[in-house]
């Protein structure tokens, strides 16, 4: 479509070749950009996903440890949460 | 990642970018003696102008790490000169295109401008090979910032090279000589404030890219999972 309203000259595959290498460049440089993005953020959700089962873990734990009292107010936060995990949480809002 | 400036930034790139296309094919006019492939002008010139620009920018952020010991200010440099490599090759394959179009070689040895700027290059590409052999990121940024302040000033030798070459195959762009007609000038300006907005928004990504990465590490690191 623009080959049709450019005028024709003998130099034409050059001027194309030059403007198709920089938009080469350019898009294998976004390319390679949004590969690292997706590393990055497959690392992100790894950690999030080791943040959760290590908070559970020890959940858990001092769940096991706690006397029955503490059972009760675990009990009392719907998802199991307990004095731990909020202090996670104060170290996540950090992140 | 997701800054509204980052996206504003990206926006009137795209614009920019539009704009001067539209320009040069169909504004411009055509060359009297190198006709339609004068075209090229408009995305070398540019890509190397903004090439000696990122690294003189580069040389100054690094001025400013040696000055303040802030880490960020390595970063910034790293990653202004990291994208003039990448502009600067652009520069080095469109110029050769051109050269093959217009003087039947795809590189002239005798040419101050081709043979000055390929040393600023080359000098440029063994920034990434020194910096990672160095392993304490102290050295590591201290030496970094010495080699991006000594070879940023190989950079206005550049220029002067070509305004006291007496080989004058290569067109001069800038400067008392430069006679270009208002309309190739307007598309000349409007191509390089273009090809200055990608350089800057590449470069924007590239540093959130880079600080995530950081940060991820050290927040890794300091919950105990690496």
């Amino acid at each position: 479509m623009l080959a049709a309203t450019l005028p024709e000259h003998s130099n034409d595959g050059y001027v194309a070749a030059a403007y198709i290498v920089f938009l080469a460049i350019v898009l294998i440089y976004v390319a390679i950009m949004a590969v690292r993005l997706g590393r990055v953020q497959r690392k992100v959700e790894e950690l999030r996903g080791d943040t959760d089962t290590g908070r559970l873990a020890r959940a858990r734990e001092s769940a096991s440890e706690e006397e029955p009292s503490t059972h009760t107010f675990q009990g009392a936060n719907p998802g199991g949460r307990g004095p731990r995990a909020e202090g996670e949480g104060k170290e996540r809002e950090k992140v | 990642m997701r800054s509204p400036s980052l996206r504003a930034l990206s926006i009137s790139t795209v614009a920019a970018f539009c704009v001067a296309l539209s320009l040069v094919f169909f504004y411009a006019p055509i060359e009297a003696e190198e006709g339609f492939l004068q075209k090229i002008f408009y995305l070398h010139v540019p890509l190397a102008i903004v090439t000696l620009a990122g690294f003189v920018i580069g040389g100054l952020m690094a001025i400013a790490h040696l000055r303040t010991r802030d880490a960020r200010w390595d970063l910034r440099s790293y990653v202004a000169i990291h994208m003039s490599l990448i502009f600067g090759a652009a520069a080095l394959v469109t110029g050769s295109i051109w050269a093959r179009a217009s003087w039947g070689h795809w590189w002239v040895w005798n040419e101050p401008t081709l043979v000055s700027f390929l040393i600023v290059f080359l000098l440029y590409a063994t920034y990434q090979p020194l910096r990672f052999a160095i392993e304490d990121p102290e050295r590591q940024a201290r030496y970094a910032s010495v080699f991006a302040i000594t070879a940023g000033a190989f950079v206005p030798l550049n220029f002067i090279a070509v305004r006291l070459s007496a080989s004058y195959v290569h067109p001069r762009v800038l400067g008392g000589s430069s006679n270009l007609p208002a309309p190739m000038m307007l598309t000349f300006l409007v191509s390089l404030a273009a090809m200055a907005l990608l350089f800057a928004t590449l470069y924007s990504y590239e540093l959130a890219a880079k600080r995530t990465r950081i940060l991820l590490k050290a927040r890794s690191r300091i919950l105990g999972f690496q």
